[in-house]
C-alpha cells in the first residue's frame, strides 16, 4: 500500500535541486492513477526524456495532456511556464481587451515580467488554484520549481497580497507625474526630494515604465489578491501534504533541514521524508578492489546521512530511504516499477 | 595554451550549473589550483546557506572576507546587503540613507527590479577587481546561485542597463555588461554530472549563453564520474549498479560531446567527504586531467 505517500488531495513535492523530485513526482502520480484516482501532475520544464516518458509536449503549457487511463483512474500532466500563465491570466481577467493590450504593450511587462523574482512561483500557484478549482481531479501532485530557494513559492501568495496592498503601489497609483499640482504642498515637497533622488539613480524612463505597468495592471489587483488568499488557504489545508525529497549523505542534510524548518515555520503539513538515491551496500569487499571500496564508502556515507537525519528528528516522522536506481526511469513502465518499489518500501 | 592557463588569465570566472552538481566544490578546486599558480583569488558565494567554507576548511564568512590559504580567500555575499551598501554610498546623509533602506518601497524595488540583485553581486566583483582595493585581487570566481537558469545572472546587467537607461544605475549596469561581454577578461565554467537531466540543462545553457550573450564557456567539468570497471570484474549486485552507472555516465558524456567541441574535463567520485582533503585531491586530478 502506498497510503503514507499518497495521502491528501494535493501533494507538493519539495526539495533542493538535483535530488530527483520530478521523477518521484511522476512515479507517484502514475501510481495514484493506477490506484483509480483522477490524477494530475504539474511540473516545471522537466527534462526532455521525462517529457517523452509522460508523452507530453509544449501543448501541455496550455491544457493538461492525458498521459494514461486505467479504469476510473487517469493521469494528466501539465507543464508550468511563468510567462505563458501570466499572459493567459491577463487575457482572462483584464476588464476589456483594451486593458489587456495596454499591459501587453508595456515595455516593463514585455521585457521583465517573466524575470521578476517570485513571479514563477506565484504563477505556479495561480495555475494550481485553477486546476484545483476545476474539480476535475481527486489528486494533484505539484513538482516545485528547481531552485534552491524553492520555498519562495510558499510565500508567493503573501508576497502578492503585500505588493497589492503596499504603499509603493498606492504611491505609484497617485497621479504625481501628470497632475501633481492638485496634491498639497507638504506632500509635494516630500515626494519631490525622493523622486529626484530616484530619478537620478534609477532613470526617469524606467520609473515611467513601471508606473505605467502598475496602472495598467491595477484593475486586476483585486482578483489577484483574493486568489492569492485562496491559494494560501489551499496550501495550509488539512488535505494538502508536503513531501520532502532529500539527497543522500550528510552533506545534503542541511538542505533538508532548511526545508523542514521553513515548512514548520509556515505551518504546512509535512508528510514522510524521502531520502533519494541512497547507495546500497555492495557486500564484502576485497582489500585491493578500488571500485567496490568506493561503493562501500558511498553506501556508508549515505547511511551516515540517514542516521543524522533520524537523530535530528527522533521518532517524529517517517524517513524513507529510496535506493539509487542503476538506470533512472525513462518511460511509463519504469516509472510504474519505481512506484511499486516505493509502495513496498513504505509499507515496511 | 591549456584551458587552466586560459582561465588563469581571466579576471572574473562564473561557475554555474544545475543544483546539486558540485558547483561549490568545483569553485573551491579552481580557486585552489589558481592560487597555487600565484594568483590572488577571491571566491564569492551567493547562497545564504554557506558551504564554501566547509569545502576549504575555514570559518564561515558571514559576509566578511576569510583567508583560506596563501592567495585564496572566500566571501559570502548577500545582494540585499550589497545594495544597501550602495545606497549608503550614494546618499551621504546617514539619516536619509536609513530612511530609504528601511522603507517598504525600497524593498519592493529591490525585489522587483529586473536583474538588480544579480547586477549588484557582479558589480561587487567588479569593484573588488578595479576599485583600488588592497590587497589587490587578480581573479574573482563566483559560485553562481542555482536559481532558475544560470544565464539569468549573466544577462542581468544588460537587461538592467536597457531598462534603467539614462540614470546612474543604468550607466553602472551598462559598464558591467561591457565587462562581462569581454571574453578576454571574463569566463564561464559549467559544472555538470554525466546524468540525463544535468547534461540536458548543460546543453540548453550552452545554447542560451551563445544566443543571448555570445558567450562560449571556457570549460565544462563533469563531476562525480563512476570510475571505469576493471576488466573481468565479477557479477554481483554492487558491481552491476556500478556498471550501469558507469555506462550511463559514458552515454551522457557522449551526448554532450556530440554537440560540444570545447574543453571537457572529468572528475571522479572519490571516497572522501566534502572538505579540504577532497578539494586538494580533485585539484591535483584536474591538473593531471588537462591535455
Amino acid at each position: 500500500m502506498s497510503g503514507a505517500l499518497l495521502t491528501g488531495r494535493l501533494i507538493v513535492v519539495v526539495g533542493a535541486g538535483g535530488v530527483g523530485k520530478t521523477t518521484l513526482a511522476a512515479a507517484l502520480a502514475l501510481g495514484s492513477a493506477k490506484e483509480g484516482r483522477r490524477t494530475l501532475v504539474m511540473t516545471f520544464d522537466p527534462s526532455l526524456r521525462l517529457k517523452d516518458a509522460l508523452g507530453v509536449a509544449e501543448a501541455a503549457k496550455d491544457e493538461p495532456i492525458r498521459v494514461m487511463e486505467d479504469g476510473p483512474g487517469f493521469l494528466d500532466a501539465a507543464l508550468l511556464d511563468a510567462k505563458h500563465t501570466f499572459d493567459r491570466l491577463i487575457r482572462t481577467y483584464a476588464p476589456d481587451p483594451a486593458a489587456a493590450k495596454r499591459i501587453f504593450s508595456n515595455r516593463f511587462y514585455r521585457d521583465m515580467a517573466g524575470n521578476l523574482s517570485g513571479i514563477l512561483e506565484y504563477m505556479a500557484m495561480e495555475r494550481l488554484f485553477e486546476m484545483q478549482a476545476s474539480g476535475r481531479y481527486d489528486c494533484i501532485i505539484l513538482d516545485t520549481p528547481p531552485t534552491r530557494q524553492a520555498m519562495d513559492f510558499l510565500q508567493a501568495p503573501d508576497r502578492m497580497m503585500n505588493l497589492v496592498d503596499s504603499k509603493a503601489i498606492r504611491f505609484a497609483m497617485d497621479p504625481w507625474w501628470d497632475d501633481a499640482g492638485r496634491k498639497n504642498l507638504a506632500f509635494r515637497i516630500a515626494v519631490k526630494g525622493a523622486m529626484e533622488l530616484s530619478d537620478r539613480i534609477i532613470g526617469r524612463r524606467f520609473l515611467l515604465d513601471v508606473v505605467e505597468f502598475i496602472r495598467a495592471f491595477a484593475p486586476l489587483f483585486d482578483g489577484f489578491r483574493s486568489r492569492a488568499e485562496e491559494v494560501r488557504n489551499l496550501l495550509q489545508a488539512d488535505e494538502t501534504r508536503f513531501l520532502l525529497v532529500a539527497g543522500p549523505g550528510p552533506d545534503r542534510v542541511p538542505d533538508a533541514m532548511f526545508f523542514l524548518r521553513k515548512l514548520k515555520e509556515t505551518g504546512h503539513h509535512l508528510g514522510p521524508i524521502l531520502v533519494n538515491q541512497v547507495h546500497p551496500d555492495p557486500g564484502p569487499v576485497a582489500k585491493n578492489d578500488e571500485g567496490l571500496t568506493l561503493l562501500r564508502f558511498l553506501a556508508g556515507r549515505d547511511q551516515r546521512g540517514l542516521a543524522l537525519l533520524r537523530s535530528l528528528f527522533p521518532g517524529e516522522r517517517k524517513i524513507i530511504p529510496i535506493a539509487l536506481e542503476p538506470v533512472p526511469p525513462a518511460d511509463l513502465r519504469t516509472l510504474a516499477l519505481l512506484f511499486d518499489k516505493l509502495s513496498t518500501t513504505t509499507s515496511i | 595554451m591549456s584551458v587552466l592557463d586560459r582561465i588563469a588569465e581571466r579576471q572574473l570566472v562564473v561557475v554555474t550549473g544545475k543544483g546539486g552538481v558540485g558547483k561549490t566544490t568545483l569553485t573551491a578546486v579552481l580557486g585552489r589550483l589558481l592560487a597555487d599558480r600565484g594568483k590572488r583569488v577571491l571566491l564569492l558565494e551567493v547562497d545564504p546557506r554557506e558551504s564554501l567554507h566547509q569545502a576549504l576548511g575555514t570559518e564561515p564568512s558571514g559576509g566578511g572576507i576569510v583567508q583560506a590559504g596563501p592567495g585564496l580567500s572566500i566571501q559570502n555575499l548577500q545582494p540585499d546587503a550589497v545594495i544597501e551598501g550602495l545606497v549608503r554610498e550614494k546618499v551621504p546623509i546617514p539619516y536619509l540613507a536609513r530612511k530609504i533602506t528601511e522603507s517598504v518601497a525600497f524593498h519592493q524595488f529591490v525585489e522587483g527590479a529586473p536583474g538588480l540583485k544579480e547586477t549588484a553581486l557582479l558589480g561587487h566583483a567588479y569593484r573588488v577587481l578595479h576599485g583600488g582595493h588592497r590587497p589587490r585581487t587578480d581573479l574573482v570566481i563566483v559560485d553562481a546561485p542555482a536559481t532558475g537558469h544560470s544565464a539569468t545572472m549573466l544577462a542581468a546587467p544588460g537587461l538592467l542597463a536597457q531598462a534603467a537607461e539614462g540614470g546612474q544605475l543604468g550607466a553602472m549596469a551598462s559598464d558591467l555588461a561591457a565587462f562581462l561581454a569581454d571574453a578576454s577578461r571574463c569566463g564561464v565554467v559549467l559544472a555538470t554530472l554525466a546524468e540525463e537531466m544535468p547534461i540536458q540543462e548543460t546543453l540548453e545553457l550552452i545554447a542560451l549563453l551563445r544566443a543571448k550573450l555570445g558567450i562560449r564557456p571556457d570549460l565544462i567539468v563533469a563531476n562525480g564520474m563512476y570510475p571505469p570497471l576493471p576488466p573481468g570484474a565479477a557479477q554481483d549486485p554492487g558491481r552491476s549498479l556500478w556498471r550501469a552507472r558507469r555506462r550511463l555516465n559514458e552515454a551522457e558524456l557522449a551526448r554532450l560531446s556530440a554537440s560540444w567541441d570545447g574543453s571537457l574535463l572529468e572528475l571522479p567520485l572519490l571516497p572522501l567527504d566534502r572538505g579540504p582533503a577532497l578539494v586538494n585531491a580533485l585539484a591535483s586530478l584536474l591538473k593531471r586531467a588537462e591535455p
